[in-house]
């Protein structure tokens, strides 16, 4: 587990907390962890093993929990896709994503546009809401079930002021078991921040 | 279509659904594992009038939010799926009794979902929700309040101006929530 904290007058402001293994990063953010940002645990789920990825950054926090696929699947099954749409969101390494503004000097503005994964040393975007609506019009989809699909979605844009915060799916979009790096970013007062989450792993 | 002035601002089918993303319903998920609810809301520094809200709530009863000046107004836009909104709905309940005498009203407004589907979540909560629930089933009002995230609430004072948001769940009976709340409500 890595754990640094840059600060540039100018550049982004960087929070960096990278989890390879859970005991190992408890054993070190002991060592390293210090202010400004401090790593939350890792939580593991008892009865789905899946995950949970945190970061406190800036007077703001992140978390990533893996949704796994059967649990993806049967949502949007029990909302309205046929298992074979489902399966395709469901496939995509989706997590359920708390981003919160906790405490920070001014209203917190972020999009979904301007975060990134980092897979296999390449950079991708997520992919946007428009695009998966766009693909389950395109596959007939129902109406109902795609309102439900983007109102479950983490929000592609948004605006926190202190103590504001939203939970939502986010899909990078990677196939199963694969591991990657989050960068996500927002600004406040014309400042750009970015909190990173490294090595996070998607069960298959 | 409105938009709240941030700049202004200053202050398996049964249980799989439920591990997805209602995880304060599963025993798998400690309590202290939720993401923790807010306990205030954002003052909205210059108010603006508040969009148009007319739906019909689960019993086909049509409210219109024109028709509430006079009374402070809590629009809460929810989903029966979204955590959160679960969360927070008892806290608004127990808001809406402490204050509906003094000129409180309560409409909820569920987004994207049918009248059975909305009723049957009801029976679940303790305690049940004594005020409307609206349905607004194409999700129009929450586009035209510029809702982004569930749950998001607004609260309107007996003008008709928003004056308060809340993104994200929130204990909406909390002293401090209610020390906000309380100066807007209608003078006797």
């Amino acid at each position: 587990m890595r754990f640094s904290h840059q600060t540039g007058p100018n550049g982004p402001q960087s929070c960096r907390l990278s989890v390879r293994h859970t005991a190992a990063a408890v054993a070190v953010a002991t060592v390293l962890a210090g202010p400004p940002s401090s790593a939350e645990p890792v939580r593991i789920d008892p009865e789905t093993g899946a995950a949970t990825f945190e970061i406190q950054a800036h007077g703001v926090s992140l978390s990533l929990t893996q949704l796994l696929p059967d649990q993806v699947r049967a949502f949007y099954v029990a909302r309205g896709f046929d298992l074979d749409d489902a399966d395709v969101f469901a496939g995509a390494c989706v997590y359920m994503t708390v981003l919160r503004n906790d405490t920070t000097p001014g209203t917190l503005d972020f999009r979904l546009s301007d975060w990134e994964v980092q897979h296999n040393e390449e950079v991708h975007p997520l992919p946007p809401l428009d695009d998966w609506l766009a693909q389950w019009t395109a596959r007939g989809v129902p109406d109902s079930a795609r309102l439900a699909f983007r109102w479950a979605q983490f929000p592609s844009e948004q605006s926190y002021a202190p103590g504001e915060w939203n939970q939502g799916m986010l899909a990078t979009g990677l196939p199963p078991g694969s591991r990657f790096d989050l960068i996500a970013r927002w600004m406040i007062a014309d400042q750009t921040y970015e909190g990173r989450l490294d090595d996070v792993r998607c069960t298959d | 279509m409105f938009v709240a002035p941030i700049d202004r601002i200053r202050a398996g089918l049964s249980i799989l659904p439920a591990l997805l993303l209602c995880v304060g319903t599963v025993g798998s998920v400690a309590a202290a594992d939720l993401p923790p609810l807010s306990h205030r809301l954002t003052v909205i520094e210059e108010p603006a009038p508040a969009p148009p809200l007319r739906l019909e709530d689960i019993d086909g009863v049509e409210h219109d939010l024109a028709d509430l000046k006079g009374r402070l107004v809590l629009v809460n836009f929810w989903a029966t799926w979204c955590p959160p909104c679960r969360r927070e709905m008892p806290s608004m309940e127990r808001l809406y009794r402490q204050f509906k005498e003094r000129g409180l009203t309560v409409l909820a407004v569920d987004v994207g979902e049918d009248m059975d589907t909305v009723f049957a979540f009801t029976g679940q909560l303790d305690p049940a929700p004594t005020f409307p629930l609206l349905l607004d089933t194409n999700s129009q009002a929450a586009q035209d309040w510029g809702v982004k995230g569930l749950p998001t609430s607004f609260v309107v004072d007996p003008e008709g101006r928003v004056i308060i948001r809340a993104v994200g769940g929130t204990e909406l009976d909390d002293a401090a929530v209610v020390e906000q709340v309380v100066p807007y409500l209608p003078k006797p």
